[in-house]
This record gives C-alpha cells, sequence and structure tokens, in this order.
C-alpha cells in the first residue's frame, strides 16, 4: 500500500532524508523507528503530500505522492505528531469540518463523525471546545479524524506520546483493531510500543535506513549476542570442562561459592535445553538457569552504534 | 468550491470566537463616531446630508483595522501547526487562501454594516443622496478588498501574529498617509504617479460620488495581485 523508493529530502543543503526504500503492506503494522531528528517526521510528511521529495518516488495506495498530492491526501489518515487542533473549536465542529475538506455531505458526514466517535472513545467530549480537553483527548480528537474518511492506509506520527499509561494501553489496541481494515505506519520511539504491536519494523538513523524486517528476524539478529546464566551444583573445574563442549557456547566463564559454580556464557541460539540435558545426565543440581531473550533494545542501540561507526567523518 | 467555503465558514467563525474580533468591531466603530462627531457639522443644521466628513479618514483607519483581522489567517495555522492538518487533507493551497480570504471579506462587510447608522440618521434627519451614500460604500469596499488581500499576504510570511499585524498595517499607513501627503507637493509627471497611487485621494473620488473605472481597476487589481503572491508563499513550502 504504501511504496518507497530512493527517497531523498533535502532543507538546503542539509540531507534530512538519504534515499530510503521500503513497502507497507495490507494489514500490516509497521513501526517506523529512530532516534529523534533521524528523518521520520520529513519521510512521513512526504507520504502525506505535505512536501515532495527531492528526489526518488513514493505512492501510497497507487497514487504517486508528487504528482498525484491531492488523490494521495483523500486516501491517506494521518495524525501529525503534536496533534494540532483548532482550540476555539468544539470537536463535533472540528469533525464537521474536516469531513466537508473530505468531501463527505451532509448524511455521511454525521454517519462518519458517530462512527469515529464511538470508535476513539469521544462520546463525553463531542460538544466540548477543543481547548478545555486533556492531551489523551486531544490526542484521540485528532485519531477520529484520521479515520473520518475511511482511509486506505493511516499514517501515525507518535501516536502515545504525552499519554498516561492506561491510554497508552488503549491506542495500542485500538491501533490493532483497526489494522484489519487498513495498513499502518506509525513512528515512534518507544522500543517496546513497536515491539508490542508492530508486525513490521523499519529503523532509520541520521535519514538512512538502517534495517528492516519483522520483530523476530531482526532480534535473531542479535541473538549471538544472548547471555546464559547458570548456577549448577558441582566442582568448578568440572563444570567449565563440559559446559565449553556444548555445542554453540563459548565464552565460558565459572566462579566457585561453596559447593555451588556460577557459569556465565555467551550462547549463540537455544542454549537452555542442551546445558538442562547435561546437567542432568552428570546428575549436578540446578539452583538457577536462564538465557536473556534477546531484545528489540538490543538491536536497536547495535544497529545505531554501527551505523554511527560506519559514517565517513 | 466546496473546500473553500468550508475554511471561510471556519474561519468566520474563529474570528467571531476571538477577542481580536469584537476589539476590531468596536475599535472602528467608535474611531469613526468619534470622527463623526468631531466633524459634527456632517449634522449641523443647513449642512449638506454627506458621508464625506466622516469617512474622510477611513482609509488610514482601516490601514491599522484591516490588518488586524487577518493577522491570526495564516500565522496562527502555522504557529499551532494546524497548517500540516490542513494541508495533508485534499485541498488545494489556493481553496485555502481564497477561503481566508472570503471569511476576512464577510467580516469586513459585518464592520461596514454597523457604520450604515449613518446614512439611516441622515435619512431621518435630512435628505441625503443616496448614489453618493451607495459610491461610498462602493469605495469602502474596494479599499477593504484591496487591504485585505495585501494584509492577508502578510499573515502568509509569518508565523507571529504580531508580526502579520506589523507587516500588514506598516507598509499600508506608509503609503496612505505618505502619498497623500506628497502628492500636493509635486508637480508634472511625479505628481500623476503620486494620483494613481494615492488611495485617500481615490477613495476621496468615491465619497464624492464619483465612481472611476480606473478607481475600481486599481483597487482589484491590488486584490488579485496580493492573493496570487500569498497563494505562492503558501505553495513555497514545497520547493523551500
Amino acid at each position: 500500500m504504501i511504496d518507497v523508493r530512493n527517497l531523498s529530502k533535502y532543507y538546503g543543503s542539509r540531507c534530512a532524508v538519504d534515499r530510503i526504500s521500503f513497502t507497507v503492506g495490507e494489514r500490516t503494522i509497521v513501526g517506523f523507528l529512530g532516534p529523534n531528528g533521524a528523518g521520520k517526521t520529513t519521510t512521513i510528511r512526504i507520504l502525506t503530500g505535505y512536501m515532495p521529495p527531492t528526489s526518488g518516488t513514493a505512492t501510497v495506495a497507487g497514487y504517486d505522492v508528487l504528482t498525484q498530492s491531492l488523490a494521495v491526501r483523500s486516501v491517506v489518515g494521518y495524525l501529525p505528531e503534536a496533534v494540532p487542533l483548532y482550540p476555539e473549536m468544539r470537536v463535533r465542529e472540528y469533525l464537521k469540518f474536516r469531513g466537508k475538506l473530505r468531501g463527505l455531505d451532509r448524511s455521511q458526514r454525521e454517519a462518519a463523525i458517530a462512527r469515529v466517535v464511538e470508535r476513539c472513545w469521544l462520546r463525553e467530549a463531542v460538544d466540548r471546545p477543543i481547548g478545555q480537553l486533556s492531551r489523551g483527548y486531544r490526542q484521540r480528537v485528532g485519531l477520529a479524524d484520521a479515520l473520518l474518511h475511511n482511509p486506505k492506509v493511516l499514517i501515525l506520527d507518535e501516536p502515545t506520546v504525552g499519554l498516561d499509561p492506561a491510554q497508552v494501553r488503549e491506542t495500542r489496541g485500538l491501533l490493532r483493531e483497526l489494522a484489519s481494515d487498513h495498513p499502518i505506519l506509525f513512528s515512534s520511539h518507544t522500543l517496546s510500543e513497536v515491539e508490542a504491536i508492530c508486525h513490521r519494523i523499519i529503523i532509520i538513523h541520521e535519514g538512512r535506513l538502517i534495517a528492516a524486517g519483522t520483530v523476530d528476524e531482526l532480534k535473531a539478529q542479535t541473538a549471538g549476542q544472548r547471555r546464559l546464566h547458570a548456577v549448577l551444583k558441582a566442582p568448578a573445574a568440572d563444570v567449565a570442562e563440559a559446559v565449553c563442549k556444548v555445542p554453540g557456547i563459548k565464552d565460558v566463564r565459572t566462579t566457585a561459592n561453596g559447593d555451588w559454580t556460577r557459569v556465565d556464557a555467551a550462547a549463540a541460539g537455544e542454549a537452555l535445553e542442551p546445558l538442562a540435558g547435561l546437567a542432568a545426565a552428570r546428575g549436578w543440581a540446578v539452583r538457577e538457569l536462564h538465557q536473556e531473550l534477546p531484545s528489540l533494545e538490543d538491536f536497536f542501540v547495535k544497529a545505531v552504534l554501527a551505523a554511527r561507526a560506519a559514517r565517513p567523518q | 468550491m466546496r473546500h473553500t467555503l468550508a475554511i471561510a465558514q471556519r474561519e468566520l467563525l474563529s474570528l467571531f470566537c476571538s477577542p481580536v474580533g469584537y476589539i476590531v468591531l468596536a475599535g472602528f466603530w467608535l474611531v469613526t463616531g468619534a470622527i463623526a462627531i468631531w466633524n459634527a457639522e456632517a449634522f449641523g443644521p443647513g449642512k449638506p446630508a454627506t458621508l464625506r466628513d466622516i469617512f474622510m479618514w477611513a482609509p488610514f483607519v482601516l490601514t491599522l483595522v484591516v490588518p488586524a483581522m487577518t493577522m491570526r489567517a495564516l500565522s496562527e495555522e502555522y504557529r499551532s501547526g494546524t497548517f500540516e492538518t490542513l494541508m495533508t487533507a485534499p485541498v488545494s493551497d489556493a481553496a485555502v487562501v481564497l477561503g481566508k480570504y472570503l471569511a476576512t471579506l464577510g467580516f469586513y462587510g459585518v464592520l461596514l454594516v454597523g457604520t450604515l447608522i449613518y446614512p439611516l440618521l441622515m435619512e431621518v434627519f435630512g435628505n441625503p443622496d443616496w448614489g453618493e451614500v451607495l459610491a461610498t460604500y462602493l469605495g469602502l469596499a474596494l479599499v477593504g478588498v484591496a487591504f485585505a488581500a495585501y494584509s492577508l499576504f502578510a499573515s502568509s510570511l509569518t508565523r507571529d501574529q504580531a508580526v502579520a499585524w506589523m507587516l500588514g498595517a506598516m507598509p499600508l499607513m506608509l503609503l496612505v498617509l505618505s502619498v497623500y501627503n506628497l502628492v500636493r507637493q509635486f508637480e508634472g509627471w511625479q505628481r500623476e504617479v503620486l494620483a494613481q497611487l494615492n488611495i485617500m485621494g481615490r477613495f476621496a473620488q468615491f465619497a464624492r460620488g464619483q465612481v472611476e473605472t480606473d478607481a475600481v481597476v486599481f483597487f482589484l487589481a491590488i486584490a488579485a495581485l496580493f492573493l496570487f503572491l500569498t497563494v505562492k508563499v503558501v505553495e513555497s513550502r514545497r520547493w523551500r
């Protein structure tokens, strides 16, 4: 639904986005990750038709963002980062106004407003002036606006920033629900959030795409770094010798502590089962045995550091 | 067209929701009222029932008032970020500018309607020349049409309302006052050129009941030029 090829954007001579390419398919939630200032908002503004790219192409639902900007804008639902709204308008007035801009006639508009008010839990707020609403409600109004015209694609710029934990959870639930009808591209720098709801992840840094894939694929790339910890009832020398022989385990360090021996090692892939098997075969008692799960955070930090190191200075 | 009207409607609502709108209305009515009293001869016994003295300084007052009407129009959208939501809706840049412009003219219409009290009073106490009254209002309308376009252009240049007002009011005031004073100091071709730009003088013609085609074209051309430039400034985000 979104197809980005070699997209670049320069502000004057400063490069904000540097030849990035990615796609967003049907019924997927794609997380768009990157540190602050990485070019996320710029990319999103290009995809929503707010400004054109310097070079490269991008199509949204088959429409080119440069040559068919109005068509792109009519199929995209967009929630900008700071959720800009008119404080003097009431929620219903605002949604009516947006509906008119979207070309909905009166009856379509009424139906659409009823639908999004229900969907975004806005019923109590619908007749209040926007200026009096809390941050959480404002976010919902922005989301309601983005959903008003039943968009083919949803693009959300940091949709959960500034919400309290309960609201974050509600919003995530809503996004999951929405993904069954609309593909969603959303930017964030909260890794746990991306991990929790996205099918695919795109990471950019300093305008460049540094990684893309499913959550599991990206995690698998850090799997080599997984740490293994165990505490076994056996002499340290025996343990060191035996553990070294388990395939995939290296970098073994043992620390004796009375009858018990603490083992710290690096393991490529799943190593708990072979180690448990080894302990059982030797008749060692096991007090502790666990392997750190690969986290997206590890990957993210690693990818950003690698990109920084690779940057020609 | 539907988009333009939707934008105009929202803009009018926001003008009537903000204190600025009411201050502008009250300010203009107060100043014209003060001038009407100051020129009390306008209502003196035996004097001609004419609006000329009441509105003589209107172009000058409008240089301050009209930029205050438009100063929010685009600046506030830039500042609050609503410009982005507006420009990512399927609306053309021209529709946005035109919508804002129509709203300003609508508000200006309300402002003029409030001054109808003067010709009505004259009708009660005297016998005004309604042709002249009509010409005066046509002149006021045209001055507003031109000033509103220029002030909207000023608002498109900055995200700060106060700066937008100054960018609007100062050049207009300078033009209106300096040309009005300078035109008498020159002779020959210079005087001809200045007379073309003399907004006070052109308005005075209307106030005398004289509707000249070149004056109508002059004001409409200014409006067209600055509306065009405003659209270009709004578009400039695409190539900056």
